[in-house]
């Protein structure tokens, strides 16, 4: 064996011994695992959907502020767009690679408690949740009457509508009741010789789960109603109020007021539909979409059923939480207070980062004094009702099974109106399938 | 030094000198052949154990418990539970989803094929024959999530399709918010973007029909008609058998273009397996629904494809 042969041998060698070492090395200084080498900051992973545009750098800005602040605690954003949310967490989780800190849908929270996702907070944690966000948001942030963490944006839903279409119709104002509802539709609609439709009274839309269910949840909750029942395991949909809800909007189908098949989210902008039920994100999106033509648009509170009816409405919403998983929970829940607790100024008043950040982007938190701060100071003045209804808005059922109960509500709803299903047909429907599908999640 | 080239020379000499050397020799060579082969042969078989054979066990397992997906160590087995669920009382699996996904393959299958067949025979007898296959092989090339969003655009009331309705007199057509139009709206769209491929595949057996048949039955006297169907069409069975199974398979499986256009509604009128397959998995958490559904649809695939072998087969084709 000549010298040269054997300095190759050995080269060989060194390289298989250190290749492993060098992979273990980097394996265990990856950022999830936290502290790699001693005297290393600890480096928490934080999953949410925040993932492009004004959103992104919206959550970025604290996220850097802490981490310029911060020596042994330190921050990193992964962000993913919110439909591959849920997913993403699902396998990120099998995998042992979930984030010490997560965003996820409220809707989702029964589902990630049962699976051993989501952390409680601590006492004093959800001491302080519950004293400063309003009912809504802490009921959304909930499972089981444990707190499992920071609310952050919420959606209240209220009544868009279009006052020029209002005005050409003769209306002096949005409606309060569902009786002026549906006169207030019936006079706005316009179709074509062909039955297209030109103009709907109120939009009811197809587009997806949250927009089909959400409309109806709102007018159901308007009506005292509510999907499931009080300890989460059936539903309780098949009530004099969601009979009144279904009857409602079968009526305003089958006279033509309402076209379930039109997008609502292109019609609403274009000037084709009078007025829509849906969440408060959608001012900012209308800003842009509308231009000038925004001046057209007004916001109201959900009509309720009789004048004098008390108000109620549907909130959804995100909350920050820590994963079970999590090796450092104590500083992930600092990181949370801090972002969600602490007071800093904005724009001479002082509110919490996350209120700062939310209304940066044209969303509202459950911290209504923050709201009322901030918004008080040259805001949108459509964002008011939804300010207004954080008081009295019924959080969006998030029992284990809640994501399937609610694409089979769509189903049901989408029946009805297409006339696949009586509205008894499918309240019973709806009852046998989603009872049948809560209770296998429990 | 020895000369490396000659050591299978001296191996030889002995095996000729000592017969039991000789077979203990080639024992020993074609072992290590098989050795050298199974070496070369490793990292397919290792791509298919860790890509086909390793989820296809896990999904055996997940069809036989219950399991969110969130934790490894939660997979709770149930027996035959989910397989009894998906065909108990009220559920939706049997009747509409199953029913759906085999009236979609169905209807996919039945347009491309007719269509395919005959574009096919037209761009057979037309100059310029690749600018054609290319042309009708474009949707391929484009994405699922574009072509759906066009065509719901062109099938909504005011659309491209309502607007043609119009001119010529006619009523407007809910096609995807009605539930009696919805799924033939969805399968005309699949089988246009699907026509391309079978176009390719039926011109390539058009050519290898020999030319003399034609010329003979011209002799006779044949019409255009008597043509197609006693000659082009037999002779085109290999390729309308690979063109049916292929499609058959594709559009039991899809559920991409029906989640852009309707997302499986209105309420399930266009639900189809695959599509619930994924629900149950990723948004409901129900891993073990998903799985028993998939093994289900696995069986209706074999079912229908070994039906097709056996039907074509009848015929005097041979698979």
């Amino acid at each position: 064996m000549t010298p040269a042969r054997r300095t190759a041998g050995l080269s060989r060698r060194h390289f298989a011994l250190a290749l492993p070492s060098a992979l273990l090395a980097s394996g265990c200084a990856a950022p999830h695992q936290g502290i790699g080498r001693p005297g290393d900051p600890i480096v928490l992973t934080l999953l949410s959907h925040y993932a492009s545009g004004e959103l992104k750098e919206a959550l970025q800005g604290p996220v850097n502020e802490w981490n310029a602040t911060h020596d042994l605690v330190k921050v990193r954003t992964k962000a993913v767009e919110f439909t591959d949310l849920l997913t993403t967490l699902m396998v990120r989780q099998a995998a042992g690679q979930g984030a010490d800190i997560v965003h996820p849908y409220c809707l989702w929270n029964g589902q990630l408690v049962r699976a051993g996702v989501l952390r409680p907070a601590p006492p004093e944690h959800a001491e302080e949740i519950t004293r400063g966000y309003g009912k809504a948001a802490v009921g959304s942030a909930s499972v089981g009457g444990k707190v499992y963490g920071y609310p952050t944006e919420v959606q209240t839903y209220a009544l868009y509508y279009n006052k020029r279409l209002l005005r050409e119709a003769g209306v002096d104002g949005p409606p309060r009741t569902w009786r002026e509802l549906e006169e207030t539709a019936y006079r706005t609609t316009r179709r074509d010789q062909y039955g297209n439709t030109l103009v709907q009274g109120f939009g009811l839309s197809t587009y997806d789960d949250s927009t089909t269910v959400g409309q109806t949840l709102a007018l159901l909750n308007a009506a005292g109603g509510t999907f499931v029942s009080t300890d989460g395991r059936t539903t309780a949909i098949d009530s004099p109020a969601g009979r009144a809800v279904f009857d409602l909007e079968h009526h305003l189908v089958a006279k033509g007021a309402s076209a379930p098949g039109v997008n609502v989210y292109q019609a609403f902008p274009s000037g084709q539909v009078a007025m829509v039920v849906s969440a408060g994100w959608w001012t900012t999106s209308l800003k842009t979409l509308m231009g000038k033509a925004y001046r057209d648009v007004g916001v109201a509170p959900v009509p309720v059923p009789e004048a004098h009816g008390k108000r109620a409405t549907l909130s959804t919403g995100f909350m920050l939480g820590v994963n079970a998983a999590c090796r450092h929970p104590r500083e992930a829940w600092e990181f949370l207070r801090w972002l969600n607790t602490d007071r800093v100024g904005v724009k001479g008043a002082t509110a919490t980062r996350m209120s700062a950040l939310q209304v940066s982007v044209g969303s509202l938190t459950g911290r209504a004094d923050d709201m009322r701060t901030l918004l008080g100071r040259g805001g949108d003045p459509n964002l008011r009702p939804f300010l207004d209804a954080l008081a009295y808005a019924v959080p969006e059922p998030n029992v284990p099974g809640a994501q399937q109960a609610k694409s089979l509500l769509r189903k049901n709803i989408e029946a009805l109106w297409t006339g696949q299903q009586s509205v008894d047909e499918a309240l019973r429907t709806t009852r046998r399938q989603v009872d049948q599908e809560v209770s296998h999640s429990w | 030094m020895v000369n490396a080239t000659l050591a299978p020379e001296t191996t030889e000499r002995a095996a000729h000198d000592d017969p039991a050397v000789g077979i203990r020799g080639r024992d020993r060579h074609r072992r290590r052949q098989v050795a050298v082969a199974y070496l070369f042969l490793a990292p397919t078989l290792l791509f298919f154990a860790v890509f086909l054979v390793l989820p296809l066990g896990f999904a055996l397992l997940l069809s036989m418990s219950r399991w969110s997906g969130f934790a490894l160590g939660d997979i709770d087995p149930v027996g035959l539970d989910n397989f009894t669920g998906l065909f108990a009382d009220g559920s939706t699996f049997l009747a509409p989803i199953l029913t759906n996904t085999l009236l979609f393959a169905l209807g996919t299958v039945a347009l491309a094929l007719a269509g395919s067949v005959l574009v096919a025979t037209c761009i057979d007898k037309l100059r310029f024959q690749g600018l054609w296959r290319t042309l009708y092989f474009l949707p391929i090339v484009t994405t699922v999530v574009a072509v759906g969003n066009v065509w719901k655009y062109m099938y909504e009331p005011g659309g491209l399709v309502n607007g043609v309705l119009n001119a010529l007199g006619l009523g407007s057509v809910a096609f995807l918010a009605d539930p009696d139009t919805a799924l033939p709206s969805v399968v005309v769209v699949q089988a246009w973007a699907s026509v391309g491929s079978a176009i390719l595949v039926l011109t390539a057996g058009l050519k290898s029909v020999p030319e003399s048949y034609y010329e003979a039955a011209a002799l006779d006297g044949a019409g255009p008609v008597t043509v197609f169907f006693r000659i082009t069409l037999p002779l085109l069975r290999p390729s309308l058998l690979f063109v049916c199974v292929t499609q058959f398979l594709t559009g039991l499986q899809s559920f991409a273009l029906i989640s852009v256009m309707t997302k499986g509604g209105p309420g399930d009128a266009t639900n189809v397996a695959a599509l619930e397959m994924y629900r149950q998995a990723f948004s409901y958490g129900d891993w073990g629904t998903a799985s028993a559904a998939a093994f289900v649809l696995f069986m209706v695939v074999l079912v229908v494809t070994l039906a097709q072998l056996w039907f074509f087969r009848r015929k005097g084709e041979d698979a």
